[in-house]
């Protein structure tokens, strides 16, 4: 039986070995990068014709640009991580929400002397599309929604809540509890409610109504009516649409 | 000659139809004074905007106060809501102390209310007479606010006294000179 050679020249032969399978690996690996390469190029080639061809789509279009999101999130990019980088470069698409958030805080400042700070989406977006003049691009809904959420990352004090089918956006800080999304959604029919209605048809007690009512006329979000017959109601400009072209 | 116009009801009514409300006018709440001081603050401001432009609009530069409880201007019919009294009160002294209210009398029955300062309707006033080179012309102060070339400006029709009032602001800058000539109050502008 032989045994493996010992001594020097097995040793050399072992490293001859190694540095064999040295050069074979790096060989290998030095195609695979250079075929990765040739990926990447191709890649980035598509990427930028994608872009290029569809960079007007996203700006232009509120359904491409909401699928365009939704594939996004799904290979895990955002494309809104940055206003540098690829994304934000090739498509634009940083700058678009940037622009749409900086509206809607010149409308929600604009109208809070009216709504106390708190506005329906739906007027919001109203007078967003209305300030971009008659000829630039749609905006949907899910468009301010994600605009705002930037917003919020830089301390803008803006929260959206949640009422009904429908939101409303507030833009001066303050604590809006539920107590407070619920009286508003009461209100959103009629556009106004009484202590009575909150405690019969919330089941409330009295004193939970009335602590309610108080803190949103004490934030501005309320007007008293002490006109409405056998009860005094209130009021929430915000929930009453405000049809004008102006931003007063 | 007819120096105050009298305005029926009928007449202000039908001035009314082309009256741009404001959003509040419809707004329920916007007939009680409100607790809030902010709210407060903006509800007397849209207030105020709207009685100086309903006064304008009806070229009116005066108010009664038992007339101005009914008019459309403090009570909403189709809405079923009203400044009450006091309120309106609070309106009103709102207005006289931006300057555009006196009271003639001290039971505040009646007062003067102006949508601009004398001074304003006398630039105006002055501005127009250059524009006509009716400077070192003198005229009668009727046919100033009266007459045909006048017609369209926003000082034709404007009441005597106020007028007076504005031809004073103008004297004081020697730009007029009020005078009686042939029996008639007529001025001077240079």
């Amino acid at each position: 039986m032989s045994r493996r050679p010992a001594g020097i020249a097995a040793i050399k032969n072992k490293s001859l070995a190694q540095a064999k399978y040295k050069d074979k690996g790096s060989a290998i690996a030095d195609s695979q990068f250079a075929q990765m390469g040739k990926q990447m190029e191709m890649f980035k080639g598509n990427l930028e014709d994608f872009a290029t061809k569809h960079r007007d789509d996203i700006r232009k279009d509120p359904e491409f640009r909401l699928q365009f999101q939704e594939m996004c999130a799904s290979i895990g990019v955002d494309p809104l991580a940055s206003s540098k980088g690829f994304w934000a470069e090739m498509l634009g698409v940083g700058d678009f929400y940037y622009e749409l958030g900086i509206q809607i805080v010149e409308v929600c400042m604009a109208t809070s002397k009216r709504n106390g700070g708190l506005i329906s989406i739906e007027e919001l977006r109203r007078k967003v599309e209305a300030s971009r003049g008659r000829n630039s691009q749609a905006i949907s809904i899910d468009d301010l929604l994600r605009a705002i959420k930037k917003l919020k990352i830089l301390g803008n004090g803006f929260s959206v809540h949640k009422v009904g089918g429908s939101f409303l956006v507030q833009s001066v800080p303050g604590e809006l509890t539920l107590d407070h999304t619920v009286v508003l959604q009461q209100a959103q029919e009629k556009g106004n409610v009484t202590k009575s209605d909150l405690v019969n048809l919330l089941s409330w007690e009295e004193e939970r109504a009335r602590r309610a009512l108080d803190f949103m006329v004490k934030e501005g979000l309320a007007w008293v009516d002490h006109q409405s017959g056998n009860e005094h109601s209130f009021w929430f400009p915000s929930l009453i649409p405000d049809f004008s072209n102006s931003l007063n | 000659m007819i120096w105050k116009k009298e305005l029926s009801p009928f007449t202000c009514e039908a001035k009314m139809a082309d009256f741009d409300w404001p959003w509040q006018y419809k707004f329920p709440p916007f007939f009680t004074i409100q607790p809030n001081i902010e709210t407060r603050k903006k509800q007397l401001e849209a207030w105020c905007s709207l009685v100086l432009e309903y006064q304008r609009h009806t070229k009116q530069y005066g108010l009664d106060i038992t007339e101005a409880q009914s008019s459309v201007l403090f009570y909403n019919k189709q809405l079923n809501r009203k400044l009450s009294l006091d309120a309106i009160y609070t309106v009103l002294e709102e207005l006289r102390k931006r300057g555009n209210l006196t009271w003639k009398d001290k039971t505040r029955k009646s007062c003067t209310l102006i949508w601009r300062t004398y001074a304003e309707w006398g630039k105006i006033i002055y501005k127009w007479v250059v524009s006509k080179s009716l400077t070192n012309t003198v005229c009668t102060l009727y046919e100033l606010t009266n007459g045909e070339d006048s017609e369209g400006q926003e000082f034709h029709g404007l009441d005597k006294d106020v007028l007076i009032q504005a031809l004073k602001t103008l004297e004081a800058e020697r730009k007029a000179e009020l005078m009686d000539f042939d029996g008639s109050e007529g001025v001077k502008f240079f």
